[in-house]
């Protein structure tokens, strides 16, 4: 499992997670190409079958890089998008998944350092847990 | 010769520099007729030559204006190259100006810029500064506009063979020069400068030596469209070179014969700009050394961009100005130089040597202000206003950018807002309702259609071919069976590239379009308009961002990185097919404005949109008005600040249009862009006075920095530069009894704690330095800096400082100064570097050059409360830090003064009408595009289970008579809260329907060969 990529996909919110996002790239903070991002309008917006549907499809992780707590530009899309990842991660659990697969994250727009940091060390974190059990499915289909 | 007389009246910009641009663009979004005028072939000025600019190290011009769309632009938008002006007279709001049109010997509506004139006649191509012969047909650079050619006639000796080669028939051999007369209600000027020809200087071989060569050169041997395709080599063996070595400051900041004494304000950063790159590219291969005097990084932000120089990339940087550059034998550069601490000369080889030039006003620019009769200053720049920098000698003449003082790109787009919003003031806004149907073709309807998908990668600064095999991407694109089309323009500038692709949108009947380009957030409503022009709707549009979430962000990886961005297409494919088009929903917009913040900078923007009929609220914190410039008495050039602060005060409290709340502050907010709703609470008042409003000026201001550092609020001798500046102002015997004064720039700045620069600070210190000497000619005045930042003219103070005696001791980080009290004396301990030991200077004064920080709590509860983005040290976040420097990223905010950052009061201003201006570009369209997400119920679904009437932040849905959830389209925000909670999933966001993200997730997923 030495050179196992994880595939990850991260849900952020136009006004803050893909700002950072972008942040990044405009100051060349470079972070695993492992994370593939969709935007969200908020990331209130992402419901529980989306992040489900990532992981059936393929993903090792899934999160959601939301605005800080507080500063989501919709009052609290972030806050419910925090109970649709503790949702998923209760059904991982019962699943018998790691419940580290689903993580939420918060960024303000200006936080393109810490966007790569987060990117890097959550690509990390799934490395070290390994092939989700669906991905591992599919690839022994393939 | 023809002539031409014409009676409509409208804004005359001089220069299609990027300045000229925006204050053209600024005024066309105003719906204000202007013509925007350029000597040169082509507009766009010295950006176009640039490599890349800082901070972002891009180039996104066309992002400038995305709210104006091609139709608008058209109908209050001219332009007319290698036209100049000939003569001014008239007045203020009634000029009229003589025009002459030099003849292009090619019909622009013709040429289709193939190239074959340029090949049959190979002798050809002006393109490179310094680089490239001269030619008869001559285009700029690639990204030219208007995209034509034009041809020397006297350098062509067979016209008729000129005339065969051209297939469009383009070719006017007879086009003769052109005067035209027109009305003019004002001028902005925005002619730029000249870069200084180091040739002239005999020490560093400019101009002689192969490999010594000006920053300008060197960004566009960068360049992916210079002269070496953007392959670093030295010119004379087409070698890459392992050292390369800056110069800073050549023929800047100097007293020799053919030196100016004046800062460029540029090259500072333009040589960090250009060794990092050169980094970022090449990494350990070239080692790069800057020799500079004081490192000039006080933009905004711009410190850190220094410190990652240092620390992230190892750039080298020697303090000092080199004494000689000599050839040696194999072509390479010996560098002459000592360093303060040294007493001894060093040498050092290196490969390639840049110089970093600043500008110079040109014989043509001096010639124009003749002819429109401004005065110019001492170094021959437009003499502007010293508390209005964009004001001129005479009236209705304004003036940016370069022209007014040397300036980077931010600065000038703020002057040309800003010169715009004063020349536009003359002129009124025309009623013309932006009518879709009118101005666009008719929208196709691609209903029942299969998809039919076009791919394009547009890439017009080579930022994703430099990182990415485009064709790569293409082929794999085309895998698609119903990918009808797929194409890349690299280099080739986006509107260039945006034409081609509406010819292949209509060629192909394509009714889905995926662009690979940069991020959505900036270029969305630009290809959204694209469609438009199509005859496509503007919803069947999928971007993928290659360049800022791909090539700039996977440098260490690039085969992992190739294989992202297939999928990334193919998740921006596999999205399009379920796109449906929608239709956009309109607002009124309100006509009033709000201005948060009733300092120098608010009351300028008030004052400025409340003439112009814009019923607009001021709210001010403190019980009076007047902000941080109360506690100032006077400007670096001598302006009365208290006697300009009390002008304002009256003024704004007289105005009709202005209605001022003090003691007062925003409590409440809600509404969309154009149409926002606040409420305001004066005193201890508990209700709010609500305000209907359609824009937002933030213009809060900042706090003067008091950081517990070198004795401060301990010693009694230690105080800031504020506190100076009142005993100067009110104890005149006080100064008389000083003997020696101390001051100590960057207190609380440039530290770990809080990295940025103060920016003002440098020339506080010069200012009051002399204001010391005025007062009292034999006080002693010591200023220990870490890098003198006496930007621009400034440079003329800081010089008549050391004339005077005042003594400028350097000290860093490892040699700080130490302040101390012993036997009632204040002593300051400093580290000298030339003697190579410290010294201790007794002060009866220490004044701390402590600058302004963000006003952390405001700023807070303002962005919590608007929804807006800070910057990491807490200041309020610009939408676009280069080229939308006042616009916020939220729709209808904007920002001006020390909110946005640190800045003098001249500054402030322009930022204040800038502000004014850009809010009028908003207000002007009277009606506002909400876009077409929003949120729609299904009835037959929806189970009444009231989920979404509670989760709506905005409390929109309710159930309405036919026993179902309802959600008014005009008041939903989009944000698709409802959509995820719904447990029945009868609420789709359009736009970002279920069936799309999940779309998105299988192309995501979907197996490759």
């Amino acid at each position: 499992m030495d050179n196992f990529e994880p595939e990850i996909v991260a849900f952020c919110c136009h006004y803050c997670g893909y700002t950072a996002a972008d942040m990044a790239g405009t100051r060349r903070i470079s972070y695993p190409s492992n994370v593939k991002i969709i935007r969200v309008p908020c990331t209130g917006k992402v419901d529980a079958i989306h992040l489900m549907k990532a992981l059936e499809k393929g993903a090792d992780g899934v999160y959601i890089a939301a605005c800080l707590e507080g500063d989501c530009h919709f009052k609290d899309g972030n806050l419910r998008a925090v109970a649709h990842v503790e949702k998923i991660k209760k059904t991982l659990e019962d699943l018998g998944w790691e419940p580290e697969r689903v993580a939420m994250m918060n960024f303000s727009a200006a936080m393109g350092q810490q966007f790569a940091q987060a990117a890097e060390e959550f690509t990390e974190k799934i490395k070290a847990l390994g092939p989700s059990p669906a991905s591992q499915a599919t690839s022994k289909a393939v | 010769m023809q002539k031409i007389k014409q009676d409509e009246k409208r804004v005359l910009v001089i220069g299609g520099g990027v300045g000229g641009i925006k204050a053209a663009l600024d005024l066309s979004e105003s719906r204000k007729k202007v013509l925007l005028i350029d000597s040169d072939y082509a507009i766009g000025g010295l950006m176009t030559q640039l490599d890349r600019t800082f901070p972002t190290n891009n180039c996104d011009l066309c992002t400038v204006s995305p709210h104006l769309s091609a139709a608008s632009r058209e109908k209050f938008l001219e332009v007319s190259t290698m036209t100049e002006l000939t003569s001014l007279s008239g007045e203020a709001g009634n000029f009229t100006a003589t025009l002459k049109t030099a003849p292009r010997f090619i019909d622009i509506d013709k040429c289709t810029a193939c190239g074959e004139c340029l090949k049959k006649f190979p002798e050809a191509v002006r393109f490179n500064p310094g680089l490239d012969p001269r030619a008869p047909t001559c285009m700029r650079y690639p990204q030219a506009t208007p995209y034509a050619y034009s041809i020397d006639m006297e350098k062509v000796d067979d016209v008729e063979a000129l005339k065969a080669v051209c297939k469009a028939g383009a070719i006017i051999p007879d086009d003769t020069e052109q005067e035209t007369q027109i009305n003019v209600a004002s001028v902005v000027l925005s002619v730029g400068a000249e870069m200084f020809d180091p040739s002239v200087l005999d020490n560093y071989g400019g101009g002689k030596f192969d490999n010594v060569l000006p920053g300008l050169e060197y960004e566009r041997i960068m360049s992916a469209s210079g002269p070496f395709q953007g392959n670093l080599v030295r010119k004379s063996d087409q070698q890459r070179p392992k050292k390369v070595a800056w110069i800073q400051c050549v023929g800047s900041r100097g007293i020799n014969v053919d030196d100016v004494p004046y800062c460029s304000s540029v090259c500072c950063m333009y040589a960090l700009k250009e060794a990092i790159v050169t980094k970022e590219r090449f990494g350990d291969d070239i080692e790069t050394t800057i020799f500079y005097m004081d490192m000039r990084t006080s933009g905004k932000d711009y410190e850190q961009y220094f410190n990652r120089a240092k620390e992230d990339f190892g750039i080298r940087l020697i303090r000092c100005k080199p004494h000689t550059v000599i050839e040696l034998p194999d072509k390479s550069l010996e560098i002459t130089y000592a360093r303060e601490e040294l007493s001894a000369m060093e040498k050092e080889e290196f490969d390639m040597v840049v110089l970093s030039t600043g500008f110079r006003p040109s014989q043509k620019t001096i010639d124009l202000a003749g002819a429109i009769g401004i005065d110019l200053n001492e170094h021959n720049f437009a003499k502007s206003g010293t508390i209005d920098p964009v004001t001129t000698s005479k009236d209705g003449v304004y003036v940016c950018g370069v022209f007014e003082s040397p300036k980077d790109i931010p600065e000038t787009m703020v002057q040309a807002s800003a010169a715009a919003s004063l020349a536009g003031m003359t002129l009124d806004s025309e009623e013309w309702v932006n009518e879709p149907v009118s101005l666009y073709p008719p929208q196709r309807d691609v209903d029942g259609e299969a998809p039919k998908i076009g791919f394009f990668v547009v890439d017009c600064d080579g930022e994703i071919d430099q990182a990415l095999d485009i064709d790569k991407i293409l082929e794999n694109a085309k895998t698609n069976p119903d990918v009808a089309v797929a194409e890349a323009f690299k280099l080739s500038c986006s509107f260039e590239a945006m034409e081609k692709i509406e010819g292949l949108i209509k060629e192909h009947n394509l009714n889905r379009v995926v662009i690979g380009s940069g991020s959505p957030r900036i270029q969305e409503s630009m290809f959204q308009d694209m469609l438009r022009r199509a005859g496509l709707n503007p919803y069947l549009l999928e971007l993928v961002n290659l360049r800022d979430q791909n090539a700039w962000v996977h440098n260490d990886a690039p085969a992992k990185s190739l294989e992202k961005a297939f999928r990334l297409v193919q998740m921006g494919i596999s999205g399009v097919r379920k796109a449906k088009p929608l239709t956009e929903n309109m607002l009124p917009t309100s006509q009033n404005a709000l201005v948060v913040g009733g300092g120098v900078t608010g009351m300028t923007s008030a004052l400025e949109l409340a003439d112009q009929g814009t019923l607009t609220y001021l709210v001010e914190k403190a019980p009076v008005l007047g902000g941080q410039a109360l506690n100032l008495s006077q400007t670096i050039e001598g302006d009365d600040v208290a006697a300009f602060v009390k002008g304002l005060v009256d003024k704004v409290s007289a105005h009709e249009n202005i209605k001022v709340f003090t003691d007062a502050v925003v409590a409440e907010h809600t509404g969309v862009p154009g149409k926002f709703t606040t409420g305001i609470k004066t005193g201890a008042d508990s209700a709010c006075e609500q305000i209907d409003h359609g824009v937002t000026i933030l213009a809060t201001g900042a706090k003067p920095n008091r950081p517990a550092v070198y004795g401060l609020g301990e010693l009694d001798n230690v105080m800031t530069q504020l506190d100076l500046d009142a005993v100067l102002e009110n104890d005149e015997s006080k100064i008389k009894a000083m003997e020696q004064v101390v001051m100590i720039q960057c207190a609380g700045s440039r530290e770990a704690d809080n990295p940025n620069c103060s920016r003002i600070c440098c020339q506080a210190a010069v200012k009051n330095a002399l204001r010391l000497l005025e007062v009292n000619p034999d006080i002693e005045v010591f200023v220990l800096y870490r890098d003198m930042r006496t930007y621009g003219f400034w440079e003329d103070y800081y010089k008549t400082a050391r004339d005077k005696g005042v003594k400028f001791i350097r000290f860093d980080l490892e040699h700080r100064p130490v302040v101390r009290e012993e036997a009632g004396k204040t002593i300051v301990r400093a580290h000298d570097f030339i003697l190579g030991q410290d010294i201790e200077i007794e002060a009866d004064c220490v004044a701390l050059s402590t600058g302004f920080v963000a006003d952390a709590d405001t700023n807070n509860e303002l962005c919590s409360l608007f929804h807006l983005p800070k910057t990491e040290d807490g200041f309020f976040l610009e939408d676009h830090v280069k080229l939308k420097p006042v616009d916020m990223a939220l729709h209808g905010f904007f920002l001006a003064g020390t909110a946005h950052s640190p800045k003098v009061i001249r500054e402030s201003i322009t930022q204040a009408h800038a502000v004014a201006g850009r809010a009028r570009t908003m207000l002007a369209n009277k009606e506002i595009t909400l876009g077409a997400a929003y949120a729609t119920v299904d009835p037959v679904m929806c189970a009444v289970c009231l989920i979404c009437v509670r989760a709506c932040p905005y409390d929109v849905p309710f159930i309405n008579n036919e026993r179902h959830s309802e959600i008014d389209p005009a008041k939903c925000r989009g944000c698709g809260i409802c959509a995820a909670e719904c447990p029945a999933k009868a609420i789709q966001l359009r736009a970002w329907e279920d069936d799309q993200i999940i779309a998105k997730i299988d192309g995501l997923f979907e197996r490759y060969n």
